[in-house]
């Protein structure tokens, strides 16, 4: 997802002329938002947020940009949203007793991030489970990343259950 | 046309499928024009052999007649024998070691040497030696069948014939009707896997050693016969990646819940990988399917995801699944004729 942020005038048609170059250059549109709140004189803010084909991204957003030049639109800033992946899991087994903060922060010396954790225990060493939800960067591939947790369970065996 | 048939082994689907036989045997002769004569039951203490045709009302009444017929011959092997008969079909149901394929192996390649063409429904000989049962079957010019060795009646196998337009290029399946029975009881009850199991194993879903099933063996063999015969690869159960089902704990099934998924016993095969594993599966999807059925997904390129869903075992299942590999060859034959 692509996020532009640009100032119009306030004036009938000038969202035309912000839409015309990103339709023209294969963006897909998934929203517009006008925030009249922060109207400076006759200028207000506008964020418009839509998809290229990955093939063409850097090229269309070239020709998006100088589209917007050649009609004096006033670009604020561009902002490619995360292209990080998500995975879900499970590990049961001694997942305390094995330490979880170590085993979080490996995970995170391979640029594995833990985005939620929910454990599930009778008492904490005894067998027990949590559920992880970690994002992995683009340039990791999902069997990559299953692979640094796999080398984890295997030397402290926990059981993995994925998605 | 007449087809000539042995049977080698009278255990439970075997005499499902000569009941099936008896009771379809005029449908047989009427819709697929051929008569089917059975030549001779083997089992491991002999053989009932009459080359005039046994009769089935006879056998089927009593089970201990086979021993008192006439033409029994005690102390006989079917491997010694199956060249001096005059059959055409060989219907291999034997008991069958999961680790050796014996004697289901012997029993198949002395048919097929003696240009016999196979029927089995056991699937050690499939996952252990497809690569030679192939090929000395196209050596010989013989078919082998074995529909009944996945998902028992669910055609699995035989679907192959109606996606040749197609390519199928993933396949995920639940395949074990006994785990997948277990897990259910899990997720929906909260019980434990030892609760469970001896749930299912009261209902008869499972052995009493129930050690091939829950250790996800046999799911590994029916996946390999799945992906050599649907993708066609080369494997044997040697190339799977195993994880059973006895660590799965109601905690990490409460866990999965709570995030919209099930735990599912899945068999994957994708980019020359084997795998059966517990996987979380999303609540909705199709393959969170309940008790004791099989399912499997075929990843298609040009037609998306193609599901069969049915029950996987039964005597009367795969009893049928051997009688349309019966009446497929029958057909085959007269064409070759």
């Amino acid at each position: 997802m692509i996020y532009l942020e640009v100032k119009l005038p306030d004036i009938p048609g000038s969202l035309i002329e912000l839409i015309k170059p990103v339709s023209q250059n294969g963006g897909n549109i998934y929203g517009v938002l006008h925030h009249h709140d922060k109207k400076i004189n006759t200028m207000i803010p506008v964020d418009i947020w839509f998809e290229l084909s990955e093939e063409l991204i850097e090229l269309s957003l070239e020709n998006i940009k100088k589209g917007l030049i050649e009609k004096n639109i006033q670009l604020i800033k561009i902002s490619l949203g995360s292209k990080n992946k998500v995975l879900t899991f499970i590990l049961t087994g001694h997942v305390f007793d094995t330490d979880i903060t170590d085993t979080i922060k490996r995970l995170g010396s391979k640029n594995i991030k833990v985005l939620e954790l929910h454990a599930k225990f009778t008492e904490v060493d005894e067998i027990s489970s949590v559920i992880m939800k970690v994002e992995f960067p683009e340039v990791m591939t999902k069997f990559e990343s299953i692979a640094e947790i796999e080398k984890i369970c295997k030397e402290k065996n926990l059981f993995l259950i994925r998605s | 046309m007449e087809v000539k048939i042995c049977l080698i082994g009278k255990g439970n689907v075997g005499t499902c499928f000569l009941q099936l036989l008896k009771e379809k045997r005029d449908n047989i002769k009427v819709n697929f024009n051929f008569n089917c004569k059975l030549i001779a039951i083997f089992e491991h203490d002999g053989a009932l052999i009459n080359n005039d045709g046994i009769d089935l009302d006879d056998i089927l009444e009593d089970y201990n007649n086979l021993r008192k017929n006439q033409y029994w011959k005690s102390n006989v092997k079917a491997q010694n024998l199956i060249s001096t008969l005059d059959i055409d079909i060989c219907i291999e149901t034997t008991p069958t070691n999961p680790n050796t394929g014996e004697p289901a192996i012997t029993h198949i390649i002395q048919a097929l040497s003696n240009n016999i063409d196979v029927i089995s429904s056991n699937k050690a000989p499939f996952y252990l030696q497809y690569e030679k049962i192939k090929n000395l079957a196209e050596k010989m010019n013989c078919l082998v069948k074995f529909e009944a060795t996945v998902a028992s009646c669910v055609p699995a196998l035989s679907i192959k014939k109606n996606l040749i337009g197609n390519t199928i290029s993933r396949i995920r399946a639940i395949l074990n009707g006994t785990n997948n029975y277990i897990l259910s009881r899990m997720t929906a009850e909260g019980i434990s896997f030892s609760v469970a199991l001896k749930e299912a194993q009261e209902l008869g879903y499972a052995e009493t050693d129930p050690t091939l099933d829950i250790n996800g063996y046999d799911t590994a063999g029916k996946l390999v016969i799945l992906s050599n015969k649907l993708l066609g690869w080369s494997k044997t159960i040697e190339d799977v990646k195993i994880k059973g089902i006895t660590k799965i704990t109601p905690h990490a099934l409460e866990l999965a819940k709570l995030d919209g998924y099930v735990i599912k016993h899945i068999a994957i095969a994708e980019e020359n990988n084997l795998i059966v594993e517990p996987r979380l599966v999303k609540r909705e999807s199709p393959l969170n399917i309940q008790g004791i059925l099989n399912l499997i997904e075929l990843q298609t390129i040009n037609a998306g995801s193609i599901i069969l869903i049915g029950r996987g075992a039964g005597g009367f299942e795969a009893a049928s699944a051997i009688l349309n590999d019966l009446i497929s060859i029958a057909k085959k034959r007269r064409n070759r004729n």
